[in-house]
């Protein structure tokens, strides 16, 4: 009998007198259906009930019989005998009051839910019957105006009272709203366009921000298209820019020390250091390199200028590497002296802390002083008026942001949350930008010649700066004769001054698609100058990287109030305002982002470009650049665009980095939950499917457990390992110099040196495949046994980050495990090309037993566990016999049935089921289907050998095929190379954690 | 229209234009020190019987595609169909299989052009000097236009 039924039987039983049993029906029926001749059986049965309700006489067994037993015609004529000769009508009564009571008591009494209107038929039911009883019938009336009380009493008391003291209409007005806004910004920072997100997305709260996730409607393919044919938006304000300025010599001394050359370009590289592109680096603790990695960061150098060797840097790190980022940069810049913010400080003061901020200098006649004078009176009960946070509210005005040396004169400040960072993904992002974009119209020669206090027209004043900004107005406008933005260099930087946005808002929204007919005036010399050589470097320049300037624009901001006024008061509605006014005008950079450059499908997809604001400014941009038809993606899609470029994204594929670190633990501690909240019979066991990490990956175990592999490697078999790892001994031998001379292990590190990249990367590809060209052999040396060695020596204890794609079916998932493919897999799989792949044995849970048997214990009442710590001595002894009281009260529906009989079986199995101490010791680390901690061995766990596992995967729509990235130990990964045939090179098996299917994969390195 | 694999070292006669740096005039790029990235062909606008063949696209799959646009309920009166390097071979195979296929009711028209296509290469040695080269090379394209010609 299934629990369900069980469950069923007992809720019929529930109000039953103890006299009245009755047989199930599927039990008289199957004593039916086995043939045999059940009348005597089910009436033996029957009598023996009666004889425990008090006895009947013979005549009323018949009945009783007649009523349990249905539909029973075979044996018709055996009852026929039975009939009595009489009916005693008060015995037969008296036999039957107390079922009789017993069906009263269920039919009086509501069942289920305590709702009154449980009672009613469905379709007498009505909405909101709860709150009002008049939508009830009369004669339920009372009952649910008792339960409504009771219900509110309840709610009194398990909530404290909400304070709402003010109407909606008074919280909704907008100094409150501000109010309320920026309390609610206090602990984690909103971007500019949080309001617009929050409604749109689903909002998490991460690194210190309330960022959007994914957006709450169904745009999963909608997003793909966006950045494989049109454009999609995201904003990355949350990304911090840290800048450092200084003599260039130095800057570049200090900062070596957190670089180094093997891993690609540096700080130094020379086209990043002149200002035209912007470059990316991997940042390492000094002196470190390669252990004790930070994180990836870009950074962007300030075009110099003339005769000056005074440089400025900006380094863009996620905040969580910036968190360990900032003290580094601190320490190898010698920048002890913080530099003590004044009064009016860029950083804006949070509301609850008035401080007296400039407010800007509207030039504007204000028409309506009288709603004006409404708002201050009952915006802020200080008076003040509630200040809406512009950048980092987090922070307090005294914090310090920059630090100074003493000694080189290097100043390193903290511009986080004061620039506005956008990225455009897809191909047609440079026709968004160039029809959102309008360069800055020029200012005329009256307002040239006052002196004022908006920038644009001291800008203007300067010659040099107008020639400057009409050069990059004519590179701009040479964006509308360009198809796709991957035909831009990578990383190309263009400096720009830009009008108002919100003043070219279109009409409707469109999608903006390029339109070379209009183009047609563009040179096409100059265009190919471009595409090859970038922008020149003085274009790059731009005045986003005055703090001035930035401060001036941010301040005198006409709001969109103020805006609306202005348009409103046109002549012709809905035209442009034509003298623009002098504050709408907004320093800019671009810059150009490259798409996938790895591989050999799909080049350049995902390319774009970023977008630099000085804050305050974002929403006036996000809106006019939504109206040229760009989708907005949130932190998802940010995280499938690199999975389909195919590069690492950070926190998720930095296991090495402390900010990866912390991002595994909380990414467990996330699954564990969500999978502790399903119900246990649905959940997944991973112990049967043979997956001893499904929530985190043990990669220090992993790097660890390999080293000792392959040291042991040449040594008779005596583990499963040696199916694969059966090694010449001249390998050992050499292999062994290694690992006696390495250094302490304690950390893992991910393999990043681009030579021994490139090496592996040309050893995974099999040599003589399709469409595979032969390498040019000079630079890389033949896989054999000595190189793999060597390479082996030089990085110890490594992960080697790689791409993962299926060969025929397949859907790999988070943590799924890349293994080793013996021998006869390969075979397999050259015989049958299409076949599905190896299957794992199922593996046998040992844990659950132990488990099951300290539940039982859990069921018992709350009461037990005090007798237990009150008698330490009957624990230990109890722990012996624990199984055995265990097995007699295995059905949980004879302990709870309400039979005098069974009780003295509860309390015996009570006693020593209960045992506080062992609940404690296993009840934390055992949970069915999962492996307490301690982990066995990680890599010969399973029949195959583990060699790494995925940190993202997913069926890519780019590649038509599941696709996967993931980390494997560089150990693990050489020996499986040495020991496959060429033709067959780099094939690995992948499986998923809640899976027994192998599926073969194609390892791919890229250098 | 993705590139189709062209040649990279041999066939094609590489002319290095020397047009990125100004000291590029020696372009006697070593392949240690460069890494090659191809750039994608510039792309031109597309109208809806255009059809860019490719090499890795079944050829089946983008003959049938042709064929559905001359005689589906698109019903084009003309197509273009346009190869790039490896891919003209293709191309020609596409145009005169529709050809023949229509029984003579169908008509060609081949054109012939070049196309510059650029190159990155970036420097294998992050030093500084080592400054990234970009050059343009040519490959060749065909442009076919499949009709019905008019009745007359």
């Amino acid at each position: 009998m299934s629990g369900a039924k069980d469950r069923m039987r007992h809720k019929k039983m529930r109000n039953q007198p103890s006299s009245v049993t009755y047989s199930s029906p599927d039990w008289s029926g199957s004593q039916k259906r086995n043939g045999g001749d059940t009348p005597h059986s089910g009436r033996s049965f029957d009598s023996s009930s009666h004889m425990r309700g008090g006895g009947p006489s013979p005549s009323d067994r018949y009945h009783q019989q007649g009523g349990w037993m249905r539909g029973r015609q075979a044996g018709a004529q055996a009852y026929a005998q039975d009939l009595p000769k009489c009916l005693t009508a008060s015995s037969f009564a008296k036999a039957r009051a107390a079922e009789v009571n017993a069906m009263l008591k269920a039919v009086n009494k509501t069942t289920g839910s305590c709702h009154v209107f449980g009672a009613l038929p469905k379709h007498m039911r009505r909405r909101a019957m709860s709150h009002n009883t008049k939508r009830l019938p009369c004669r339920l009336r009372e009952g649910a105006l008792k339960m409504l009380e009771k219900s509110q009493q309840s709610a009194q008391k398990g909530k404290k009272e909400l304070s709402k003291n003010k109407s909606r209409k008074a919280r909704r007005r907008h100094g409150n709203l501000l109010l309320e806004f920026n309390r609610r910004q206090r602990k984690n920072k909103w971007l500019e366009t949080h309001i617009w997100h929050a409604k749109r997305f689903h909002m998490v709260k991460r690194w210190g921000y309330c960022l959007g996730d994914r957006p709450t409607q169904k745009c999963y393919r909608a997003c793909y298209r966006a950045m494989s044919s049109h454009c999609l938006l995201q904003d990355l304000s949350y990304y911090c820019c840290i800048e450092l300025q200084g003599p260039e010599d130095l800057l570049l001394r200090s900062l070596s020390r957190l670089t180094s050359k093997e891993t690609g370009p540096t700080f130094a590289a020379s086209l990043c250091l002149s200002g035209r592109r912007e470059g990316s680096v991997m940042l390492y603790r000094p002196d470190q390199y390669p252990s004790q990695a930070l994180g990836p960061v870009l950074f962007l150098w300030r075009p110099c200028t003339k005769g000056s060797a005074h440089r400025q840097l900006w380094i863009w790190a996620h905040p969580t590497v910036k968190q360990d980022l900032l003290p580094e940069l601190k320490a190898v810049c010698q920048c002890s002296e913080a530099v003590v913010p004044s009064a009016t400080a860029a950083v804006p003061v949070p509301a609850p802390v008035p401080t007296p901020v400039p407010e800007s200098t509207q030039p504007s006649p204000t028409g309506q002083p009288t709603s004006r004078k409404r708002k201050r009176t009952d915006g802020n009960p200080d008076g003040q008026p509630a200040k809406k946070i512009v950048g980092d509210g987090t922070r307090s005005p005294t914090t310090p942001v920059s630090w100074r040396s003493p000694v080189s004169g290097i100043v390193i400040s903290d511009l986080s949350m004061e620039i506005v960072r956008y990225r455009l993904i897809g191909p047609l992002s440079h026709t968004v930008l160039s029809e959102t974009l309008e360069p800055a119209t020029d200012c005329d020669a009256e307002s040239k010649s006052k002196s004022c206090a908006f920038w644009w027209p001291e800008h203007c004043k300067n010659q040099d700066n107008m020639s400057l900004h009409q050069q990059q107005s004519d590179i701009f406008q040479l964006f509308k004769g360009v198809y796709s933005t991957a035909e831009f260099p990578a990383g190309t930087v263009l400096g720009l001054t830009v009008d108002d946005p919100r003043l070219t808002l279109p009409r409707k929204k469109d999608k903006a698609l390029p339109n070379l007919q209009k183009a047609e005036g563009v040179d096409e010399d100059r265009l190919r100058d471009i595409s090859l050589r970038g922008v020149p470097e003085q274009c790059s320049h731009s005045a986003l990287w005055e703090q001035s300037v930035r401060d001036n624009v941010t301040d005198n901001k006409i709001s969109e109030q103020e805006l609306n006024r202005m348009k409103s008061q046109l002549l012709v509605p809905g035209s442009r305002l034509s003298p623009v006014p002098l504050q709408g005008r907004i320093p800019v950079l671009l810059v150009h982002q490259p798409g996938k450059q790895q591989g050999q499908e799909m080049a350049s997809w995902g390319t774009g470009w970023d977008l630099l604001l000085p804050k305050g400014w974002g929403m006036a941009f996000w809106i006019p650049l939504l109206y040229r038809g760009v989708r907005t993606g949130g932190l998802q899609v940010g995280l499938k665009h690199s999975q389909n470029k195919g590069v690492a994204h950070f926190p998720h594929d930095y296991p090495d980095c402390p900010a990866g670190a912390r991002f595994q633990q909380e990414q467990e501690m996330d699954l564990l939950e969500k999978f502790k909240r399903r119900p246990p019979s649905k959940r997944a066991n991973y112990i049967k499917h043979g997956c001893l990490a499904p929530f985190r990956c043990p990669w220090q175990q992993l790097v660890e457990e390999w080293e000792e592999i392959v040291r042991e490697g040449g040594d008779a078999g005596k583990s499963p390992e040696d199916t694969v790892t059966g090694q010449p001994t001249q390998l050992t031998e050499m292999l062994s110099h290694p690992a006696n001379s390495s250094a302490p292990r304690g950390s893992f590190a991910v393999l990043r040196n681009r030579k021994a990249l490139k090496q592996l990367s040309a050893w995974c590809r099999p040599t003589s495949s399709k469409g595979q060209r032969a390498q040019r052999g000079s630079q890389t040396a033949a896989l054999c046994p000595a190189s793999v060695a060597s390479l082996q020596t030089a990085h110890p204890s490594c992960l080697v980050w790689v791409r993962l794609s299926l060969l025929t079916k397949g859907h790999p998932v988070l943590h799924a495990m890349v293994c080793v493919p013996t021998a006869d897999d390969l075979q397999q799989l050259l015989k049958d090309p299409h076949g599905s792949g190896p299957q794992e044995p199922q593996h046998k849970d040992h844990f659950k037993s132990r488990i099951k048997r300290r539940k039982k214990g859990h069921k018992t009442p709350s009461s037990a566990p005090k007798n237990e710590s009150s008698d330490p001595n009957k624990e230990q002894g109890s722990d012996s016999t624990q199984s055995l009281p265990m097995d007699q009260g295995s059905s949980p529906t004879r302990c709870l049935s309400p039979e005098p009989s069974s009780t003295p079986i509860l309390t015996v199995s009570k006693e020593p089921g209960i045992d506080p101490t062992n609940s404690a010791s296993s009840g934390e680390n055992l949970t069915i289907g999962l492996w307490p901690k301690p982990l066995p061995s990680v890599t010969s766990h399973c029949s195959r050998l583990t060699l790494g596992w995925i940190t993202q995967g997913d069926f890519s729509l780019t590649a038509g095929c599941g696709e996967a990235l993931g980390l494997v130990s560089l150990a693990g990964l050489l020996q499986m190379l040495l020991k496959q045939p060429a033709e067959q090179r780099g094939l690995v098996l992948l499986r998923n954690p809640a899976s027994l299917q192998y599926r073969f994969a194609k390892i791919n390195i890229e250098a | 229209m993705a590139e189709p694999r062209s040649p990279v070292s041999a066939t094609v006669p590489q002319t290095p234009m020397g047009l990125a740096p100004p000291e590029g005039a020696v372009v006697e790029m070593d392949p240690v020190e460069y890494t090659l990235r191809k750039r994608l062909p510039r792309k031109l606008p597309k109208r809806r019987n255009d059809v860019y063949v490719n090499m890795k696209t079944d050829f089946k799959a983008q003959l049938a595609r042709c064929q559905k646009l001359l005689d589906g309920t698109a019903g084009h009166r003309e197509i273009c169909i346009h190869g790039l390097g490896l891919a003209i071979n293709r191309a020609i195979n596409i145009a005169l299989q529709l050809q023949a296929a229509s029984q003579g009711a169908l008509q060609l028209a081949a054109n012939t052009s070049t196309v510059e296509l650029v190159d990155d290469l970036e420097p294998e040695d992050p030093d500084e000097a080592g400054e990234p080269l970009t050059r343009t090379r040519n490959n060749s394209a065909i442009h076919i236009k499949v009709f019905y010609p008019n009745p007359q």
